[in-house]
């Protein structure tokens, strides 16, 4: 043996490990024929694939060092595992997605002590992966890949037949590793930097829903750039019984982890919503969720229902910072909580949510800590400067509401971390509505809710609103049947007030059937009977319908 | 969960109380959870439509083949609206009270299913 190789056994597991001294870098070191570092390097230029381009890496080794299988593993820090990503001569490890926990086993061991380590015979050695051992490997030389001072994967060869890998083995395979380590790096950040963006790109809504008399705006900036993706985010959406609900949170972490459960959260929300309007519930059951997926990540929340209907909210937060209400005198409200527990923590949380009125001319900020934090001061400091900001943009007009109050803010202090900023501000109904959905039946219940408001407003008496709001509902639910099976289909309600008639007229681009239209036949003849006008116009384009009533009121 | 209809048995008669807008959206489930209702001894089906706004073209047109099924099975359909309900003039125009016995209580609509007679148990069901 090398005098230079020092045998190290431990104590506690009888196994015949040598870790040899860290190799000097020196070039001269190794006894080999020149070229072979130049040809090290190079290959690791070129390729687009992470795998390609260390399958080269492993091939350009073997031509300088003598083995019969060599692997790459590379670390997953949020997991802490080692992944095998390429091999030669083993390669079921990385088709069998081989795992290495940090510290365990030889991988691990060499990722975790960050220093190469040898195995002389590994009969005698702890190995996690089966594969080593099927493959009969006797000996083994690991080495650990650095870049800046952290170890970011691990490159070991093995061999058959006993081999005792000498110092020259060492500084070769190391120089090898660290040749090609920040090449590794940056093609895995490069990797990470896509999927992170197709995910971000997912995670947040492409648009804000249209809503009438919901003026909505968003702000979200990602403070790091690149895979350094946070983990906050936001969702708006809009319930079949024409409820809107509002979610932001903040997941621990950042990365593709933090992301990956952050789209979990949103699904899960959406999902349970659909079936349950009970708040406490819903995040009930999304904790007891992420709970039993063991996903180890926690994350804060707030929620906040509105029924348009009944102007009203209801918020929930679990571990999240209060929502911010500033009515129409422009006085700013932190909406603050009974305790609850952000969700993914443990299981058997309680929640609770309450309601506050939500009239015309109000708005609500909702939002992410990297909004209002700032290093070396406290939350009140954060909180004061939030009213403020929000309490001056509720007197300026221009740009969105969350623009103004992220400008005022960002007067005061830079941002320091990421954040996300919600804002919503309920506005009277114009005097025409015009509308734009989805042919699909769950936004009737919608539409009737938006039409009997703006009927309302109008001025219209209980038995009118009946009568309006049915009338157009069925001749939407006709316009849904139209377009029944074409993809992504709209259609558009129009509703005109001219201080006496009303008038609603609802397109299509679908055809009308005739035969067996909507509710068997009977929608229009309840149409012609509760209006005093209906029109259909049919043609290739689609149908018009367009219907008038007079109000009592306006007589 | 939120279901649309709640559904209890007084004196032996189901009582289905829908409580959210029968449409083209809605009927389906709303249907499904009636039929639920209905057992083989079953002479009459009360649906409470005291808590519902709208019903549509859809909704009516469900409750109608509802009741023509029940007939066949000399079951009766019976339906609750009360007075002030919107609900009246749109019955009125389709000719549901025609078709079935609308109550404007509950109280009224179980003495109206009192009076049907019970099938004997045993009797073949066409």
């Amino acid at each position: 043996m090398n005098r230079a190789l020092e045998t190290q056994v431990d104590a506690e597991r009888p196994e015949a490990t040598t870790t040899p001294e860290q190799p000097t870098l020196d070039s001269s070191t190794p006894e080999r024929p020149p070229g072979h570092q130049a040809t090290v390097s190079d290959c690791v230029v070129g390729y687009t694939s992470l795998e390609d381009m260390l399958c080269a890496l492993l091939e350009r080794i073997h031509d300088s060092l003598d083995f019969d299988t060599a692997a790459v593993l590379l670390l997953d820090e949020d997991r802490g595992v080692l992944l095998a990503r390429a091999a030669r001569g083993l390669e079921e490890e990385v088709r069998q997605g081989v795992q290495v926990p940090l510290a365990r086993g030889f991988a691990g061991r060499v990722a975790a002590e960050g220093r190469p380590i040898v195995i002389e015979d590994l009969d005698h050695a702890e190995v996690v992966n089966p594969i080593l051992r099927q493959k009969g490997i006797r000996s083994m030389l690991g080495v650990p890949v650095h870049v800046e001072g952290r170890v970011i994967g691990v490159m070991h060869i093995g061999t058959l037949a006993q081999r005792f890998f000498d110092e020259d083995d060492v500084a070769l395979l190391q120089l090898a590793a660290d040749r090609a380590a920040l090449a590794i790096d940056n093609a895995r950040l490069s990797e990470q930097r896509a999927v992170t963006a197709i995910m971000q790109r997912t995670l947040l809504p492409d648009a804000l829903p249209q809503i009438p008399g919901v003026q909505l705006s968003a702000k979200y900036l990602p403070a790091g750039s690149g895979v350094k993706i946070g983990g906050d985010w936001y969702d708006v959406f809009q319930l079949a019984s024409g409820r809107v609900v509002f979610v932001i949170g903040d997941v621990v972490g950042r990365g593709v982890l933090a992301a990956s459960v952050m789209a979990e959260i949103r699904i899960a929300l959406r999902a349970y919503l659909m079936q349950e309007q009970d708040l406490p519930r819903v995040v009930a059951l999304l904790n007891e969720l992420l709970v039993t997926m063991g996903r180890n990540r926690s994350a804060t929340l707030s929620i906040v229902q509105f029924d348009p209907d009944a102007q009203e909210i209801e918020v929930l937060t679990a571990g999240h910072l209060p929502p911010l209400l500033v009515d129409r005198a422009g006085r700013a409200v932190l909406l603050e909580q009974p305790h609850g527990l952000p969700v993914g923590v443990g299981a058997c949380q309680h929640y609770s949510a309450r309601r506050y009125p939500f009239p015309t001319g109000t708005r609500l900020l909702l939002y992410t800590d990297g909004l209002i934090e700032r290093r070396g001061e406290s939350i009140d400091a954060g909180f004061g400067r939030l009213k403020r900001a929000a309490g001056e943009a509720a007197q300026r007009t221009d740009a969105s509401f969350a623009d103004r109050v992220y400008r005022v803010l960002l007067d005061e202090t830079p941002l320091e971390d990421d954040m996300a900023l919600l804002a919503i501000e309920t506005q009277p109904l114009e005097d025409a509505l015009d509308l734009t959905l989805h042919a699909r039946p769950d936004v009737l219940a919608g539409l009737r809710g938006t039409l009997g408001r703006w009927l309302a407003a109008a001025g219209a008496d209980e038995g009118e609103l009946f009568d309006i709001t049915l009338s157009t509902s069925e001749a939407a639910a006709n316009a849904v049947e139209h377009a029944y099976g074409a993809r992504e289909a709209t259609f558009t309600v129009r509703c005109e007030h001219d201080g006496e008639v009303v008038r609603v007229i609802v397109a299509d681009h679908g055809r009308w059937r005739a035969l067996r239209p909507h509710g068997g036949g009977r929608g229009v003849e309840i149409m012609r009977s509760l209006m005093d006008s209906v029109a259909v116009d049919s043609n290739d384009d689609g149908t018009v319908v367009t219907m008038a009533r007079k109000l009592s009121a306006g007589a | 969960m939120s279901g649309a209809v709640t559904i209890e048995r007084v004196d032996g008669v189901p009582v289905a109380r829908v409580n959210k807008d029968i449409d083209a959206a809605s009927a389906g489930a709303v249907r499904e959870q009636l039929g639920e209702a209905l057992g083989p001894d079953t002479h009459s089906l009360i649906v409470d439509l005291s808590e519902t706004r709208y019903v549509d073209s859809g909704g009516l047109d469900m409750l109608l083949r509802l009741s023509d099924r029940l007939k066949h099975r000399r079951a009766m359909l019976i339906l609750v609206i009360p007075e002030a309900s919107q609900l009246n003039r749109l019955a009125a125009i389709v000719g549901l009270p025609q078709a079935m016995p609308v109550r404007p209580t509950l109280a009224a609509a179980q003495q109206a299913a009192a009076q049907l007679p019970t099938l004997e148990s045993g009797t073949p069901l066409p």
